[in-house]
């Protein structure tokens, strides 16, 4: 199997914490916890799609070599 | 002939070092910004008209701003990519975890930093020294400390060696005593979920011991130990000596984790805390003497029949230079902490200059050792693109430390003399704003030194990015595959 179990461990985590981020900026009191909620999410989908994007990569290499 | 014979060479492991290529990357960057910040801090207060009238380039906003940079994101990175690098090299097993949980670590690490410096700009700090990022940064740091923990810890359990190397045990005692310190300093209690403000569960003069338990001990865990295990690593290496006594490695570092936790208290000498409390904090800051001299003397003895190497080869020189530092700075800060010493040099610019020996002399010089140690090797060049410039590197940084701690030296002393003088009649003989008058030139000074560490480290940039990028630096064949050198 072609799959890194933390992979998929971090993925979720950080889809869940991206999720909590969304969640913080949608009731944000102040400007400071609106730009963290909003910076959050944004890191997590950024990260999330580049563990997509290794795992693909990886099956490709494979197929290739 | 069997018993004589010579063991296989085993074949090293599929070693993480993409993530200790970040972490370098990392910590190249942030020095960079973590020196022009403190430039730029050190020329508002030399000329206060310089911070443009905009609140978030004030001094107030942009010194935690440098702090944190210095401290968390240049220091922190250091930490961590040689951590990684160490911990890999000396169990011999590849990072635990796989690597999206060390991605994960270098990644949201970095995002704390930008995080905590854009919310101080933005005006939310907690107002505790060092830990100045409110709630919402201090959980999500608590997330990426435990990942960094399970990664390190990890490894050692899966280790090939049979022996835990030492500058493994300093990383182990930085990593798990920052957890503690940073969960005790931080519990507190948000206004709202949807809040960025908090207070501290603690009070008053509480809440100052907890501070300075934390604040002292981030010296002592962070900025000692853990460079610490980086000293352990690197100079012997960069020497290709042993270490000179693991006997005394052992005995300093245990001696050094039992007495630090106990050192905060000489941070609040003649406050409203408790006379006792004070003296046990004292007391325990001149008996660390002992422990860190020993850290020393181990440091600069491996270089025993090597001493040759520092006319050769000038970042051996920066890491031996460090150690001479970390001696200086371990000497200066117990003699601080005595209290009729303490009631001369506090709230002065004595201590600026006494943590900037520490910070600049100790921290930054051993990490720029184990950064022209550790680039040739991750990027697999021959060596450095100019060792030349190495040692121009030195000698400016080493002249611009000398001018910011001497001129600190001064100006500090001169405030505490100046402050505790009285006249004929009782009164005192100064006011507050002929103390900041008598010292405007040496804050000039003190300027010209950080920019001169300024100057050194972006002359460390280019030959870094050279080493990478030049031809010159290219090795003869390319080792294929997983292959490392013999030894590394």
């Amino acid at each position: 199997m072609d799959f890194e179990p933390s992979d998929l461990i971090v993925g979720l985590m950080m889809a869940a914490l991206g999720l909590a981020g969304l969640i913080l900026a949608s009731g944000a009191m102040d400007d400071e916890m609106y730009v963290f909620g909003l910076s959050l999410f944004g890191f997590a989908c950024v990260f999330d799609f580049g563990l997509l994007r290794r795992h693909f990569d990886r099956l490709e290499a494979n197929r290739h070599g | 002939m069997a018993d004589t014979a010579l063991p296989m060479a085993r074949p090293a492991p599929d070693y993480n070092e993409a993530v200790v290529r970040k972490f370098v990357i990392a910590t190249v960057l942030w020095a960079v910004v973590a020196f022009l910040v403190g430039v730029w801090i050190a020329t508002e207060l030399a000329w206060p008209q310089a911070n443009l009238g905009l609140s978030f380039i004030n001094f107030g906003r942009l010194r935690p701003v440098h702090t944190s940079a210095a401290i968390f994101a240049f220091g922190g990175s250091a930490l961590l990519g040689t951590s990684f690098y160490v911990v890999q090299r000396t169990c011999r097993a590849r990072l635990f975890g796989g690597t999206a949980l060390a991605d994960f670590v270098f990644w949201g690490y970095q995002f704390f930093i930008v995080m905590a410096a854009l919310s101080y700009v933005m005006g939310f700090s907690q107002s505790q020294e060092y830990a100045e990022p409110e709630w919402h940064l201090d959980l999500w740091l608590t997330i990426v400390w435990v990942a960094y923990a399970v990664i390190f810890v990890g490894t050692l359990m899966k280790r090939e060696e049979p022996h835990i190397y030492v500058a493994n045990w300093f990383y182990l005692a930085f990593i798990l005593t920052i957890a503690v310190l940073h969960i005790g300093n931080n519990l507190a209690v948000p206004i709202s979920m949807f809040s960025a403000k908090s207070y501290s569960v603690a009070s008053g003069v509480q809440n100052a011991m907890i501070q300075w338990w934390y604040g002292h001990n981030a010296v002592g865990f962070f900025l000692t130990a853990g460079f610490l295990g980086m000293m352990y690593y690197f100079i012997p290496k960069a020497a290709n000596r042993p270490v000179y006594s693991y006997r005394l490695s052992v005995v300093h570092f245990w001696s050094l984790v039992f007495m630090y936790i106990w050192a905060g208290p000489h941070h609040l000498h003649w406050t409203s805390l408790p006379d006792w409390t004070q003296t046990l904090g004292m007391a325990f800051s001149i008996m660390l003497w002992m422990p860190s001299w020993g850290g020393m003397i181990n440091g600069l003895m491996t270089l025993s029949g090597a001493w040759d190497k520092l006319r050769t080869d000038p970042s051996l020189r920066f890491s031996v230079t460090a150690v001479g530092f970390y001696g200086m700075s371990t000497f200066e800060g117990p003699v601080m902490s005595i209290r009729d010493v303490n009631a001369l040099s506090h709230y002065t610019d004595w201590t600026i200059g006494h943590v900037h020996s520490g910070a600049l002399g100790w921290v930054a010089f051993i990490s720029f050792g184990a950064i022209y140690y550790l680039v040739p090797i991750l990027w697999h060049r021959r060596g450095l693109y100019s060792m030349r410039l190495v040692s121009w590197h030195y000698w400016i940084a080493t002249l611009g430390i000398v001018f910011y701690i001497t001129s600190m030296w001064v100006a500090g002393i001169m405030q505490g003399l100046m402050w505790r003088a009285y006249d004929q009649f009782g009164f005192l003989q100064y006011s507050f704003a002929e103390s900041v008058l008598a010292v405007h030139p040496y804050y000039v000074i003190r300027m010209m030194g950080g920019l001169m560490f300024l100057t050194g480290a972006l002359l460390m940039v280019y030959n870094l990015i050279q080493t990478v990028r030049s031809r010159t630096t290219q090795q003869a064949f390319a080792l294929p595959g997983n292959l490392a050198v013999a030894g590394e």
